[in-house]
């Protein structure tokens, strides 16, 4: 669950939840059931998706090493399963606490920072096919949080550059 | 079209190698006990900021000068119980020796892992590689913010973790040598590491104020 419906079970001594709160409370409730449908297809077709995402990168961009395609198939099934465990709680941070830090060691360890984005574009492209609107809407909070992580480029730590130009 | 890669058999195993250390799963804590434990149910210490600072002022008031080798051999103890426990960890993990494990592999791991246990954040420089000296930067240390004033940089018991940890994992006996601290008002810590008797200069350089240019220039140019 998120932060924000984490904290309405903060403070049961002080006061009864409010009807905002109440309501906020039971859309995640009530959007529990399709959540976990979108789940179970995502654990299902995981593999059809990926593979079809990366046979049509492949398509596009030949020249990509065999080598890079595989850690970012690699890289993208784990940002795959991050963000399907964050669309059922809800919490889109859920992707950023796991995958910061990690996910830019991965990319400047293997060089696959454009591989691995254009990647996660096809895999969009391949959700917007086999999902309905409404269902991508739940995934979308956490798609964009990885989107936005593989878009930041990592940094070379400061002491390379320094160290570069001595 | 030739499929180069097979996503089934990359997920035949139904276990994707993701973030061990990561920290909201790395840490746990039993409140009833008042116990911190990691993911495979170790033990871990939390060190807080009074006992960082009692430690330093308790070696300074017993052991004078000799503190820092106190605290540099405490830290190649240190280092030697994090290698194997950190080899354990990752082997068992990944399902892999640790041999088999890529260099990327192995350096994310120690990142996220030192970042999770709170010593900071660490990257290695490989710019003196073919010199045969190993660079680490580490920044936003305990160690360094908590030490009390000095001339010299302080951080002997990240010193001692390092000579520990990659004289294993290279199989050398090594020197390590800080170079720049954050306590002094450097950016991050730089260490080098080496043969002891090619990193013999550079202590002595340190000590006469040498800055890291200076010291890893002199360095490199040994024959």
């Amino acid at each position: 669950m998120n932060q924000q419906l984490i904290a309405l079970f903060d403070q049961p001594e002080k006061r009864y939840l409010n009807p905002k709160e109440l309501s906020s409370l039971s859309q995640y409730v009530a959007s529990l059931p399709e959540r976990i449908r979108v789940y179970r297809l995502l654990r299902d077709n995981e593999v059809k998706l990926m593979q079809q995402a990366v046979d049509s990168l492949q398509a596009q961009c030949s020249q990509i090493s065999e080598k890079q395609l595989e850690r970012s198939t690699v890289t993208g099934l784990l940002i795959l399963r991050y963000c399907a465990m964050a669309m059922v709680l809800d919490d889109a941070t859920f992707v950023k606490q796991r995958l910061q830090g990690w996910l830019s060691a991965v990319q400047l360890a293997y060089e696959t920072v454009k591989v691995d984005q254009d990647l996660h574009e096809m895999l969009r492209q391949q959700l917007g096919r086999q999902f309905t609107a409404q269902q991508l809407s739940l995934l979308e909070p956490a798609l964009k949080a990885s989107q936005v992580l593989l878009s930041q480029p990592p940094e070379k730590p400061q002491a390379m550059v320094e160290a570069a130009k001595i | 079209m030739t499929t180069i890669i097979s996503v089934a058999d990359l997920v035949a195993e139904n276990r994707l190698p993701g973030n061990y250390f990561a920290s909201d799963v790395y840490v746990r804590g039993t409140l009833e006990f008042g116990l911190l434990e990691n993911r495979r149910g170790n033990r871990l210490l939390a060190l807080p900021e009074t006992l960082i600072k009692g430690i330093y002022a308790g070696l300074e008031q017993e052991t004078g000068q000799a503190s820092k080798l106190v605290l540099l051999n405490c830290g190649r103890w240190w280092g030697k119980n994090f290698y194997a426990r950190f080899c354990d960890e990752l082997s068992d993990f990944y399902k892999r020796p640790l041999a088999d494990l890529t260099m990327a592999e192995f350096l994310q791991a120690l990142q996220q892992c030192w970042h999770t246990h709170g010593w900071g954040g660490i990257n290695l420089d490989p710019a003196y590689q073919s010199k045969g000296f190993l660079g680490i930067q580490i920044f936003s240390s305990p160690y360094a913010q908590y030490a009390p004033p000095s001339q010299q940089p302080v951080c002997y018991l990240e010193a001692g973790i390092l000579q520990a940890f990659f004289g294993q994992l290279t199989g050398r006996e090594l020197s390590c040598v800080q170079l720049t601290c954050e306590a002094l008002g450097a950016d991050y810590n730089y260490f080098v590491l080496g043969l002891e008797h090619r990193l013999k200069p550079a202590a002595a350089m340190v000590a006469a104020g040498k800055s890291y240019t200076e010291v890893m220039a002199a360095l490199s140019q040994q024959s």
